[in-house]
């Protein structure tokens, strides 16, 4: 009896979010052209890298940092489907939530609220993988790139596992960065341009590979969160980073997670003691 | 009998850029003010701005020490290309930042307002509100250029001309931004277009050589990425020919000309809507 009532209970839940999940989905779709052309800006931002890239090893059987022609063009089409999955989320509006005191209504609701933008964010990259693996064909078909297939089923699944950790990091520190707006509501956005646009784009190899850089600072970022949202997958998929280095790099990032989770906990329970839902 | 009538029309043309300098400056002093408001944001945004910048370069320094060029361009003349994109893009930043608050007049009608003032309304949407934060950086990008540019070794004359084809790919700037305008009016979407805009004028942060036909080709003649930032650059460099220069100054105008008309063409189809 016990059990059915738990199992009913679960059912309920996931029906809540599946729910969210197809309102979030349908509304993505409101403003459509808006849509379309955030991709066609994601698709410009990867000419830039894949153009300079193709140049530099238009020498034939050149290897540069560690990477031939080959490895290099698979690294900037795999930016596309990786930025896809991890960096599309929505996450960043729990700001203007905060902001606008909009988060009460929220709060009032019986959905856990870190599961809900989990949800929202898990239809934005549904949505935003499906268009990045026509537009990646497309591109793939005008410009014929080299490309890398990675036949090893271990460094597959660590592939998998690594995307899955990268998904994880990214909300947290969404959610981390978010959370400043309980003590400056008006400075939310500003925070986030630095963080997660400036900063991020740059140090997480989603405009070029972070070994690009000299040894020293390279070594430096490889302890840090923002190393495993892009570059560490990405490398891992390219069998560049391997079997005991991909288990210890997965290790890393996972204590990352946890330290971030307990972190987010912590700033989220200390903001909502000073939430005075202003705009209310 | 013409002379008088010439010479009253260039008294007209002083007295209405006075008065539109005269707007202009007021209505940057406001827009200062509502900056200098939010001093802490100021200060996150410019920052931001210098690190994006700066890592950047740092990127491009690293490359090239890698490779020793990038299609055939040492790291000087690399980061002077990169370094004139900067310019312009902060110039039309700093000049045109009022655009991106066009979609809200458009989708609540309040247009309708512009419209009626005695002001040129597309002087109004698009010079409306100077963006200081940008204006802050363009003194350093300057000294950068002028830094890395005299490694080149430049004449008197090649540096005007840099000047002037800098001066023109501004004025290419400005007309797609006209050209934004003109299609916020059209499809109500503003944001995106230009940012696609500014996506695009991206691309010529790296020489115009690096992109592969056709694409090299469009970004010459469609969107005049390689006018507007990779010829000033030869300019200084000493590798381009003056025919080009005139060539150049002259799609620029005929450019801005063509945006003017599409933007009169807009105003045409303007709906007022929910006003």
């Amino acid at each position: 009896m016990y059990l059915k009532e738990k199992w009913s209970s679960k059912v309920n839940e996931m029906s809540k979010y599946s729910q969210v999940f197809k309102i979030s989905l349908q509304d993505e779709f409101v403003y459509r052209l808006n849509f379309v052309l955030w991709r066609l800006r994601n698709v410009f931002s990867i000419f830039l890298v894949f153009f300079l890239w193709d140049s530099i090893f238009s020498v034939q059987d050149r290897v540069i940092f560690g990477y031939d022609r080959v490895k290099i063009l698979t690294y900037i089409f795999a930016l596309m489907f990786v930025k896809a999955i991890v960096f599309a989320s929505k996450t960043m509006d729990v700001t203007g939530e905060i902001a606008r005191g909009d988060l009460s209504n929220s709060l009032l609701k019986p959905l856990d609220y870190f599961k809900y933008w989990l949800t929202r964010d898990v239809a934005s990259k549904t949505l935003n993988l499906s268009f990045a693996l026509v537009e990646t064909t497309l591109l793939f078909l005008i410009l014929k790139p080299p490309f890398f297939l990675q036949n090893n089923l271990i460094s597959i699944l660590l592939f998998i596992v690594s995307l899955l950790i990268a998904v994880a990091l990214y909300f947290l520190i969404l959610f981390i960065v978010s959370s400043s707006a309980f003590w400056v509501p008006e400075m939310g956005w500003a925070i986030h341009f630095i963080i997660t646009i400036v900063i991020l784009e740059f140090l997480s190899g989603s405009l070029f590979p972070l070994d690009v850089l000299p040894k020293p600072i390279f070594s430096i970022l490889s302890f840090t969160p923002f190393y495993y949202l892009i570059f560490f997958p990405i490398e891992v998929y390219l069998g560049k980073i391997s079997g005991g280095e991909a288990v210890r790099g997965i290790l890393i990032s996972f204590v990352w997670v946890v330290i971030l989770y307990l972190l987010m906990r912590s700033i989220w329970q200390k903001g909502l003691k000073v939430y005075q839902a202003y705009g209310r | 009998m013409k002379f008088p009538i010439k010479l009253l029309n260039i008294k007209t043309i002083v007295k209405r850029t006075g008065y539109y300098l005269k707007i202009w400056v007021l209505m940057s002093r406001n827009a200062l003010l509502v900056v200098l408001s939010q001093r802490f944001m100021f200060i996150i945004f410019l920052l931001a701005k210098i690190i994006r910048y700066s890592f950047f370069i740092s990127f491009l320094y690293f490359v090239v020490k890698g490779t020793n060029t990038i299609a055939g361009y040492d790291l000087n003349q690399v980061i002077l290309i990169y370094l004139t994109f900067t310019f312009i893009d902060i110039a039309s930043q700093f000049l045109y930042r009022e655009v991106y608050r066009f979609r809200p007049l458009i989708i609540s009608g309040d247009f309708d307002l512009v419209l009626v003032k005695p002001v040129s309304a597309l002087f109004r949407v698009l010079m409306g509100g100077a963006d200081i934060i940008d204006f802050v950086l363009i003194p350093p990008i300057i000294f950068a250029i002028w830094f890395i540019g005299a490694k080149m070794d430049p004449s008197f004359i090649q540096v005007i001309l840099y000047v002037l084809l800098l001066a023109n790919g501004l004025l290419i700037a400005t007309g797609f931004y006209i050209l934004v305008l003109s299609f916020g009016i059209l499809t109500f979407e503003v944001d995106h277009t230009a940012m696609i805009f500014r996506d695009m004028a991206s691309l010529g942060r790296l020489p115009i050589e690096v992109y592969r036909q056709p694409l090299r080709s469009f970004l010459t003649f469609l969107i005049p990425l390689g006018v507007m930032i990779t010829l000033p650059s030869r300019v200084l460099m000493g590798i381009i020919s003056p025919l080009s220069v005139v060539g150049s100054c002259a799609l620029g105008i005929v450019f801005l000309y063509f945006s003017t008309k599409i933007w009169s063409f807009a105003l045409t189809k303007y709906t007022s809507a929910s006003s």
